[in-house]
């Protein structure tokens, strides 16, 4: 991460970390649709894994639970 | 049911239905990272409850009390402790992961579990590790920063 947006993130965490709980939380969920993922009243997977690969498999790639690149695999080792 | 973003109240609501009903359970992912303080967002929450039989039939009757359409299918989905159960019919949206990615078992976390927000809540490390085993391209963005919030985080929580 560059430094500089390291120091910004940094500073965001200072004010996180001296928030109350209540407004951790008044900041920190809002709702959002998400297509295919909330189309459903509820779902339920055998194991994690099964989860994983429905979620592969059907949502859309920009949500971001698709297949990993190299450089997002090297990002996830190295954090 | 419309949904809405999980609110202050509504935590508080979880936490007391969850005592009330003496359901084993911690929140995990981003959602108990933020209750920690990371600056964040999300939309749902993240629970992972010990998996058994009658604390499936306690969480069973506290997400029924919190206003959940828990028919005979999904309770028994819940209670049998499939690994995964994601729930959009209630008041907000709440992810059972029995088994997440990443954590060994319940009980070694439970050990690590963090109580400064006043609200059961996995340890950190177990958070990362968890996003972390996921391999999911979201969290290749979100692991450098939790990582980084760690860092402060257990300097002011040593």
């Amino acid at each position: 991460m560059k430094q500089d947006l390291l120091a910004d993130f940094k500073d965001q965490c200072r004010r996180g970390l001296q928030r109350s709980v209540t407004d951790r939380m008044r900041y920190g969920f809002n709702y959002v649709y998400k297509p295919v993922l909330d189309d459903a009243e509820w779902r339920s997977f055998n194991s994690t894994a099964e989860y994983r690969q429905w979620c592969r498999d059907n949502l859309p790639e920009y949500l971001g639970y698709g297949e990993l690149s190299d450089l997002q695999r090297q990002v996830l080792d190295e954090a | 049911m419309k949904r809405e973003s999980f609110t202050p109240i509504q935590a508080q609501q979880v936490a007391a239905a969850f005592s009330k009903h003496q359901v084993d359970y911690m929140f995990i992912g981003k959602s108990g990272a933020i209750l920690l303080g990371y600056p964040g967002t999300t939309q749902d929450v993240d629970v992972f409850p010990r998996k058994d039989i009658e604390n499936g039939r306690r969480i069973v009757s506290a997400l029924a009390e919190l206003g959940f359409e828990i028919d005979s299918t999904l309770g028994a989905e819940i209670v049998r402790g499939k690994d995964f159960v994601q729930i959009k019919n209630g008041p907000f949206d709440i992810d059972l992961v029995f088994a997440p990615d990443g954590i060994e078992n319940y009980d070694d976390a439970k050990a690590r579990v963090d109580m400064s927000s006043g609200f059961p809540v996995a340890n950190i490390r177990d958070i990362i590790e968890s996003k972390r085993a996921a391999k999911r391209p979201r969290d290749a963005i979100e692991l450098p920063l939790l990582r980084a919030f760690q860092r402060m985080y257990e300097e002011k929580n040593p």
